[in-house]
């Protein structure tokens, strides 16, 4: 059970905020209970909402990768309720349980995964583990894979989906599905 | 809000008699939300909503969060602010060479080094 109640009816009948809730669903990207807590503030989660939806949804880069990336760091953040949910775009596009097992765990010896792959896998550890590694010369071997629009994306869509994991970690909640 | 007061709500803000116990308690979520998870528990909320309303504390939540992460990538870039602390417009180089390159108080030679480069006093 979460450790804020749920926010109030007035705040959750917004007509965004329902739009948004139902949006959410529809994606995988976030569930009521999401909304629940963070419709306290609506603005807030109205903007959050948008912030993530814009990220998984547009962009670059492979939405397989980023769906992966977005799990392994979940998992980093030790967020039981971003870990679990799933985007349909992704895994209707082919991700699969077993390719996110692998980007979660020993990556940098998965024959299914391109050097371009690992380094993003490796991004997205290093950055919330060891940010020091992530240094010019990382960077530079980045290049070599992604254009710098398409880094820029994936530094983005980590600080995005970063820092609401470790926030709804804190809270205890587990997706309803 | 002085640059006094935000080297203590960094460095000894629980001794400190500038924050109330509120502001000691807010800034307690933020140091550990970025290096203690585990220390933010049910009764870690239960103290919070003594201070706060349910939606101060989201936004207090979501606010930390999105720093927390935007703060590490930000830092793997080597880039820094665009204006020395007394407002003045620098280069990259320049801003590099007045804030240093870890994150450091301003009242630890910014302010010192940036009067320093400023074109009028070098050319006194």
């Amino acid at each position: 059970m979460a450790y804020i109640d749920p926010a109030p009816a007035k705040n959750l009948e917004k007509p965004k905020i329902k739009a948004y809730m139902a949006l959410a669903e529809d994606l995988g990207i976030a569930d009521k209970q999401f909304f629940e807590v963070l419709a306290h503030a609506p603005n807030y989660a109205e903007a959050l909402f948008n912030a993530m939806r814009q990220a998984y949804e547009n962009g670059g880069v492979d939405v397989r990768l980023k769906e992966a990336i977005r799990i392994q760091l979940a998992r980093l953040a030790g967020d039981k309720y971003f870990a679990l949910l799933r985007s349909k775009k992704a895994m209707k596009a082919g991700l699969t349980e077993d390719l996110i097992e692998a980007a979660c765990g020993d990556f940098e010896n998965e024959p299914l995964f391109t050097t371009a792959h690992k380094w993003a896998f490796r991004y997205g550890y290093l950055m919330y583990r060891e940010p020091a590694k992530v240094d010019k010369a990382f960077y530079d071997e980045g290049k070599a894979h992604f254009s710098e629009a398409q880094i820029m994306e994936l530094g983005n869509y980590m600080t995005i989906n970063y820092g609401m994991q470790v926030f709804i970690r804190t809270l205890n909640l587990t997706p309803q599905n | 809000m002085t640059e006094e007061d935000i080297d203590e709500g960094i460095n000894n803000y629980e001794a400190s008699d500038r924050f109330s116990d509120a502001e000691k308690t807010a800034l307690r979520y933020s140091e550990y939300m970025a290096s203690d998870l585990d220390k933010i528990d049910e009764a870690f909320y239960d103290d919070l909503k003594k201070y706060y309303t349910s939606e101060e504390i989201v936004e207090l939540g979501t606010y930390i969060g999105i720093n927390i992460g935007f703060h590490t990538f930000f830092g793997t870039l080597d880039f820094y602010p665009m204006f020395a602390p007394d407002g003045r417009l620098v280069s990259q180089e320049e801003s590099k060479l007045i804030y240093g390159t870890t994150p450091v108080s301003h009242t630890e030679g910014a302010m010192d080094r940036a009067r320093e480069l400023a074109p009028d006093t070098a050319a006194e």
